[in-house]
């Protein structure tokens, strides 16, 4: 009973778009794709949904391939957003229901509630190209649902909305949870992911990094992160002397380190107390994803991700 | 291929949508408008060519000066200038003002003044023969100046006849005339006015489909790019099979483009229905309407090569918009296909005066050429029933082949995106997609 991605390969010309990913996605969870541009995500979602094939590999369904199972399986939110520039929203988005099988009246219905619910219900009858940009992924959203899929693929749904209509959207999120979907959907924002997902995956150059629980990929590496505020001593100087700690940032408030692997983070807070400081704040954490994403992804190869040095001028 | 199972009702509803939007678009309300005009308009071409021959006539004014003319002398020279028609409506290339006794000066006056084309004295000479004096600006080699020359001969000998005391009325009498070919058979067996009209109709119907062809296979590839251009298109292939889309992207714009030829026709007709009694109502007289060699056979297989042609280049054209990511280029991608269709029409057309010759007999089963040629071969009346069955059923063997050709293309071209498509890249990605 699980989205399963066995082992997908695709290679475009001299790219190789996906090298052996596998992955499990469980029913009714949210999880979240996380990679660089052109790290793989849109393919795979791609691949899922059948639009490709890929040059090897399986993807099933609660044990049927996709291949053979139908359509309406799947919602979708393409990264590419289009709508019928010269259709109303009501037209297009009933034509959208009618082509995963929905009956034409129960889509009229459907689509007005839809509409109801984001509060647009008075856009039904403007073109599709009169609508902002938000709204238009409103309506891209609601193209996507209609039919009630089992399992949404959202491909960075995020992407150019407000914050008012991103916090919509993470509601109508949590409705399609609620409703028992799935949903998966890549983003490179980390704090959504934080704030939404159960389960990521990393991908990076075709490759899944490191997947799994948002927990345990926050716990992979083994390292803890702690955070330490000392009364009278901004600085902390002797954090970095304790064995196996490693100062990460020194803010304003606070110095944050790392404790590696197999070392107790309580190791500082007994060192603190022993050195008789007082103690403002102690905060034990996991690295947050951003950590990980960059620790990992940056890890394989940095050169492509970041500006090239600047040309010297004689 | 599992799109089979499921094409409807998906194509379906595409093909509705396509329908409806290609219908409402700006230009196909203003083209259908502007070309019914234009056809309604070609239709009238013959009336107004008789309007303005109606209007040409040569108003000749004779004065008779001469005693003892005969008495059916204006009767005759009236006959001859404009034939013996018995209809009182009928158009006369001349007018005749018959003045006997009149004032030679005052008609000159007249005539320099435009009132007459023509002024004719007659008199007689010291032979008492009949003396014409024809004064005119009209050309002397031209037409009217001869035919009123042709009809003084007439008056001259009647005149000439009726002095030395022969009955007129027995120059009168009707006389046998029979036109024969060479051999002597009484009929022509070369009927030259079916054999313009039957030429001028395959010709008529292979620009028919020629023009369906070029202008809304257009569409259907038009449309493909419209969908991946705004990027509708990854919606559409996550609700749609590329065989569905492609079957729906060919009926509803197909059906538009049928629309459009539809309403045109039925300007066409209204037209030529309408041509009797304008020319009615204009010029008094009736005119008819003939529809030459357009038989039910033919029409059958005009609609058969229509449908079957449309169907195949459509589906090409899909399969070639798909590799295109904007309208603009359209026209570029497009241009391989503009040859063949090319190709074909030009064939057909020498293939027209060459109708029995092996090449063109070839070529009309050859499905992309089938559609002209063999409709040519049908209206020249020079096939057999059974090969214009083999000319079908290649042509659908060669849609079947071109629906999976067309769907792969399609399925890899709509996802490449970019400013050119090689070919190669796209064999490549139709080899590995769905």
């Amino acid at each position: 009973m699980s989205l399963l991605i066995d082992s997908v390969s695709k290679r475009f010309g001299d790219v190789q778009a996906l090298d052996a990913i596998s992955l499990q996605i469980e029913p009714g969870e949210v999880f979240g794709f996380l990679g660089a541009n052109g790290a793989g995500k849109t393919t795979a979602m791609r691949i899922v949904l059948d639009i490709l094939r890929p040059d090897s590999g399986t993807i099933t369904w609660n044990g049927t391939l996709n291949t053979e199972l139908p359509r309406e399986t799947w919602g979708y939110l393409p990264e590419e957003r289009g709508l019928y520039a010269k259709m109303t929203v009501l037209e297009q988005l009933v034509f959208f229901a009618k082509l995963h099988g929905v009956k034409p009246r129960a889509a009229e219905r459907e689509t007005r509630e839809w509409l109801e619910r984001f509060r647009i219900p008075e856009y039904a009858d403007r073109r599709a190209e009169q609508l902002s940009k938000g709204n238009q992924q409103k309506i891209q959203f609601i193209a996507a649902i209609l039919h009630d899929p089992l399992v949404l693929l959202m491909d960075e749904p995020f992407t150019g909305l407000d914050p008012v209509n991103a916090a919509l959207l993470k509601e109508a999120f949590q409705e399609m949870k609620d409703r028992g979907k799935t949903l998966v959907f890549s983003t490179h924002q980390m704090e959504t992911v934080e704030e939404l997902c159960e389960s990521i995956a990393i991908l990076d150059r075709g490759r899944v990094v490191v997947g799994g629980s948002v927990r345990d990929v926050r716990r992979s590496t083994g390292r803890q992160m702690v955070r330490v505020a000392v009364q009278g001593d901004p600085e902390i100087a002797w954090l970095g002397t304790l064995d196996g700690v490693h100062v990460t940032r020194r803010g304003q408030d606070y110095v944050e380190a790392e404790v590696a692997p197999g070392h107790d983070p309580g190791s500082v807070l007994r060192a603190a107390l022993s050195r008789g400081c007082e103690i403002r704040h102690f905060e034990m954490a996991d690295p947050s994803l951003e950590q990980i994403f960059i620790e990992r992804v940056g890890q394989i190869d940095m050169s492509e991700r970041t500006l090239a040095p600047k040309a010297a001028h004689a | 291929m599992k799109g089979w199972r499921t094409l409807f009702p998906n194509a379906w509803y595409v093909a509705v949508r396509e329908y409806r939007s290609r219908c409402r678009s700006r230009s196909f309300v203003i083209g259908t408008i502007l070309l019914a005009a234009i056809s309604f308009a070609a239709t009238q071409i013959p009336v107004l060519i008789d309007i303005s021959v109606s209007t040409s006539e040569t108003r000749v004014a004779v004065v008779v000066q001469a005693s003892d003319m005969p008495s059916d002398s204006l009767a005759l020279f009236d006959a001859t200038l404009n034939g013996q028609s018995t209809d009182p409506n009928a158009h006369k290339d001349f007018a005749i003002s018959w003045l006997p006794g009149g004032d030679a000066t005052a008609a000159q006056t007249d005539l320099e003044r435009g009132k007459y084309d023509v002024l004719l004295i007659v008199d007689r000479d010291a032979a008492s023969d009949l003396r014409f004096t024809l004064r005119t600006d009209s050309p002397r080699d031209g037409r009217p100046v001869q035919t009123i020359t042709n009809a003084l001969v007439s008056l001259e000998i009647e005149d000439r006849l009726s002095r030395s005391g022969t009955s007129t009325a027995a120059l009168r009498a009707p006389f046998s005339l029979t036109v024969a070919s060479v051999t002597g058979t009484s009929e022509q067996t070369n009927n030259l006015s079916s054999e313009i009209s039957t030429g001028l109709l395959s010709t008529g119907l292979i620009v028919l489909i020629f023009m369906a062809i070029v202008t809304y296979g257009v569409w259907v590839a038009m449309s493909v790019a419209e969908e991946k251009g705004s990027r509708v298109m990854e919606l559409m292939l996550n609700a749609t099979t590329p065989l569905q889309m492609l079957t729906g992207k060919m009926l509803g714009n197909g059906g538009a483009g049928m629309t459009q030829y539809g309403l045109i026709l039925v300007a066409v007709i209204v037209g030529l229905v309408a041509q009797g009694p304008i020319h009615k109502a204009v010029l008094g007289s009736d005119a008819g309407t003939q529809f030459g060699g357009l038989s039910p056979a033919v029409l059958a297989a005009f609609v058969v090569l229509f449908v079957l042609g449309f169907t195949l280049y459509s589906l090409l054209y899909a399969a070639l918009g798909s590799l295109v990511s904007r309208q603009e280029d359209v026209q570029s991608a497009t241009s391989p296909l503009m040859v063949l269709i090319m190709l074909g029409y030009f064939m057909s057309v020498f293939g027209l005066q060459a109708i029995d010759e092996t090449w063109v007999k070839v070529a009309s089963f050859v499905p992309f050429f089938s559609p002209y040629l063999m409709l040519a071969r049908v209206s020249a009346g020079h096939v057999e029933p059974w090969e214009f069955g083999l000319a079908v059923l290649l042509l659908l063997a060669a849609i079947v082949v071109a629906l999976f050709v067309a769907a792969r293309i399609y399925s890899a071209g709509v996802l490449l995106y970019g400013q050119r498509v090689s070919l190669a890249q796209v064999l490549r990605a139709a080899r590995v997609s769905r």
